[in-house]
């Protein structure tokens, strides 16, 4: 039986965006002697209908600004919509971008401590599962190390590592594969292929065509803030492609 | 409110972890590590007795221990207030990605510092007992009171401040001018007793001036301090111009009520003040 893992129901979200920030006293102090304040509304997403089941691997795609990152955050519980209702089943993780949640004057274990339990887990689980984390990451001769002697790739790795051992119901990868060397990425597919078979529910934001051909089941393309196609993979993927070689031509 | 102190709960394990990685990240990379945080308030304390029993004239015994017992817990204000300012924002790549309680980053602030106050607490102790030799006055049974109600005022202004700060940057450099103004306003170099006599304030005003002064829930908390853990003392001050001596002002229970009752509404109203803002963090550019 199919059950929903992610539903989202007239979801809207509204940045306000002021040309002059106020991110200083001074910005204030000057807008106070100007006429009118100059706050623009920006949509960042309209209106999106969208049910993702449990088990499918869903690609977002879209230009950018399309509204893929905000869509991600507000799953994530990050950002609250402007309007309409979210309703998630499961404990999400997200796959954290290169380095994000880091110290780097801590050591590779102390950071898997602190990088698992904002995570969700408990200091217990973090304990039980590091043997498998470190492995993972294949960082068993550094882990006593800080974190700034690694590279950035022994960064990732960890990141990816500690993500993945969370036992997450829904995981959300917002372009974190993009970096890493080849034998990386390959693990991480072989990674999200487990959790495919596994039934978790995957959401990827990429721009790599390929890899979202790889693994995604079902694509969503955003296009400013709506659903413009929503399907099997390879229709979506090559009915964006079409539109994307269009624009490019209507540029140049 | 209710609700965010249950998930605020359940997040705790996150925020014990946070507090250890503070105190950890601090001194990491230092030899002397922990005790720097005794060092600058002993430094500081050394140089203010030597300037204000010998250069102003305050001859008063045991200056020194007065100074500290006030000190210490200015310290505790002045860092949590400074180190929390900054606490959101350190993290707001984070706060963009992770869903958790976003009050926990600046009360880990709060609560590391509460631990490096507890441990210098511990010094003054040793001091007290083992350089000075004063007795240990029943009164220091109130010291925990004084502490939790400082901590609850101290985590109302944190999530007042941190919040803000998110917003505008400018507010840590107000919160540290204010602190550097603030430090005159609370008898730590001086004591409440000359505030009680000063020159300016004819006699039938003391006492206005004086309870306006302790309205400052943080002037009142450091005479309070001074009053619990050391003996009454009659200050002497060796002025250039006249030699006057006042002696010392029990401790005024009402105002102390008053003071803790207003670090408690602090934090009710930062709380609520944080909440109302603190899903709009993750949306700042």
């Amino acid at each position: 039986m199919k059950e929903p893992a992610i539903v989202l129901e007239h979801v809207s979200k509204t940045y306000r965006l002021s040309h002059q920030p106020y991110s200083s006293l001074k910005g204030i102090l000057l807008s106070m002697f100007r006429y009118r304040r100059r706050i623009e509304l920006h949509q960042a997403l309209r209106d999106v209908n969208l049910t993702i089941w449990r088990g499918e691997t869903v690609g977002l795609i879209g230009v950018n600004g399309s509204g893929k990152s905000t869509l991600l955050a507000i799953i994530a519980r990050v950002i609250r919509p402007s309007a309409g209702t979210v309703h998630v089943n499961g404990r999400v993780a997200p796959l954290l971008q290169l380095g994000v949640g880091f110290h780097p004057d801590l050591t590779g274990l102390e950071n898997v401590y602190f990088n698992g339990i904002i995570l969700g887990l408990t200091r217990q689980q973090v304990a039980e599962r590091l043997p498998a984390i470190v492995r993972f990451a294949e960082l068993e001769e550094f882990i006593d190390t800080p974190i700034r002697a690694y590279s950035s790739g022994m960064v990732l790795r960890l990141g990816f590592a500690v993500a993945v051992h969370t036992d997450p119901e829904i995981i959300l990868m917002d372009e974190v594969l993009a970096v890493g060397d080849e034998a990386f990425q390959h693990k991480c597919l072989r990674k999200i292929q487990e959790f495919q078979k596994e039934g978790r529910t995957i959401l990827l934001v990429s721009h790599d065509m390929n890899q979202v051909r790889q693994v995604a089941t079902r694509v969503v393309w955003l296009h400013q803030g709506q659903v413009m196609a929503d399907g099997p993979t390879e229709e979506v993927v090559s009915e964006y492609l079409a539109f994307a070689e269009q624009r490019e031509r209507e540029i140049s | 409110m209710l609700n965010a102190l249950r998930e605020l709960y359940r997040y705790r394990e996150l925020l014990w972890t946070l507090v250890l990685r503070e105190l950890r990240v601090r001194y990491k990379n230092s030899y002397l590590g922990f005790f720097w945080s005794l060092i600058v308030p002993l430094v500081t304390v050394a140089v203010l007795t030597i300037v204000f029993k010998r250069v102003m004239g305050m001859a008063i015994p045991n200056y020194s221990a007065y100074v500290l017992a006030a000190f210490l817990p200015w310290m505790y204000f002045q860092t949590a207030l400074l180190d929390s300012s900054q606490s959101v924002l350190a993290q707001i790549q984070l706060v963009k990605k992770v869903y958790f309680p976003r009050e926990v980053l600046p009360l880990a602030a709060v609560l590391a510092n509460l631990v490096h106050f507890l441990l210098a607490l511990v010094v003054f102790f040793v001091y007290l007992l083992g350089y000075v030799g004063a007795p240990l006055l029943p009164s220091v049974a109130l010291l925990p009171v004084l502490v939790f109600f400082q901590t609850l005022l101290i985590a109302g202004l944190s999530l007042f401040i941190s919040c803000l700060n998110v917003f505008y940057e400018d507010t840590k450099y107000i919160v540290s001018i204010g602190l550097q103004l603030m430090f005159y306003l609370v008898p730590v170099i001086y004591f409440s007793e000359q505030v009680y006599h000063a020159q300016l304030v004819s006699p039938e005003w003391q006492r206005w001036v004086y309870v306006v002064y302790h309205l400052n829930p943080i002037a009142m908390l450091m005479t309070a301090y001074r009053k619990v853990l050391l003996p009454p003392i009659t200050v002497q001050q060796v002025g250039a111009v006249q030699q006057q001596s006042f002696t010392a002002l029990p401790m005024d229970w009402g105002l102390l009520a008053t003071a803790c009752m207003v670090s408690a509404l602090t934090f009710a109203a930062g709380y609520a003040f944080f909440n109302k803002r603190k899903w709009d963090f993750a949306e700042q550019p």
